[in-house]
């Protein structure tokens, strides 16, 4: 009877999943990160150059 | 500092909430599968990564043809954006396909023919950014860039087709597989009904962040001119 129930529940494989997702979402999150960073870093560096650049008489 | 178009926040805020919407699906609506348990839930989001990869590669192969026959250095951005974003994907796709293996088949990494053309496009793609870094001028980056991303789509589809014309043990939930394949599953109506939905999801994704990444290429450029301009 026992021998039974076990054989018909599904395998328990719940951490798997949860180290899954805990992959794919930390990968996406880094990733749009980077976009804001990128573009933070960009955009200061582009006030700097505007501040340095010569300008026409 | 460039405002943001009104479109991309929209499509902003629409990828978030499908975001959420195909989470609540896959956690809570999709039922739980008879032989493999839990794991089998990564598979939504492995397929949806790995489409993501694929479609990206196409779209970097027709901007790589579209830069080539114009010359026009946007086509240039789009393709690296893309590539970037499918690059991580795919690699997310491995990963988490990685970790499913481990719960269904018993282990981490086996070279299948799936896992071993899909290591190998990956591989490709990061060579990519290797020949970015090694060319200075930015033409002839640019061109041999656009080369470099049509040749390497081939790739692409070796990968998708490995499980169909390969023994294999890697199931193919669409299409008939081979016999050997493991993990293999009948799609209820409710687990259809999410892999589509991530599916979908996943496209706005990649097009929410494509359109970002795109801005962010244009902003480099404008940023590396005037650089130029003020060192001379």
């Amino acid at each position: 009877m026992l021998y039974s129930i076990l054989q018909q529940a599904p395998a328990e494989t719940t951490r798997y999943m949860i180290a899954g997702y805990t992959v794919i979402f930390t990968i996406m999150l880094l990733y749009v990160l980077s976009l804001i960073v990128r573009r933070r870093n960009l955009e200061r560096d582009l006030e700097t150059l505007k501040e340095m650049e010569p300008k026409e008489e | 500092m460039e405002s943001k178009p009104r479109l991309l926040v929209i499509l902003d805020i629409v990828t978030v909430l499908l975001f959420i919407s195909a989470v609540s699906m896959v956690f809570l609506y999709a039922p739980l599968e008879a032989v493999m348990g839990q794991v089998q839930r990564v598979f939504y989001f492995h397929v949806a990564n790995a489409w993501v990869g694929m479609l990206g590669f196409l779209v970097a192969a027709v901007s790589g043809v579209a830069y080539l026959r114009k010359g026009d250095r946007k086509w240039d951005i789009v393709g690296l954006a893309a590539i970037e974003i499918s690059f991580v994907f795919f690699f997310t796709a491995i990963i988490s396909g990685s970790i499913w293996a481990r719960g269904s088949w018993g282990t981490w990494w086996t070279w299948d023919p799936r896992l071993t053309t899909a290591a190998i496009c990956e591989l490709v793609y990061a060579a990519y950014f290797m020949l970015r870094q090694g060319i200075e001028d930015p033409d002839r980056r640019a061109r041999f860039g656009a080369v470099y991303a049509i040749l390497s789509f081939i790739s692409v589809p070796l990968t998708f087709i490995s499980i169909r014309i390969f023994r294999t043990i890697h199931p193919v939930i669409i299409g008939s597989g081979a016999a050997g394949a493991e993990g293999s599953f009948d799609m209820t109506a409710k687990m259809l009904q999410t892999f589509m939905f991530s599916l979908l999801t996943f496209s706005f994704i990649f097009a929410d962040l494509l359109w970002h990444r795109i801005r962010l290429g244009h902003l480099a450029d404008k940023t590396e001119n005037l650089k130029l301009k003020v060192l001379q």
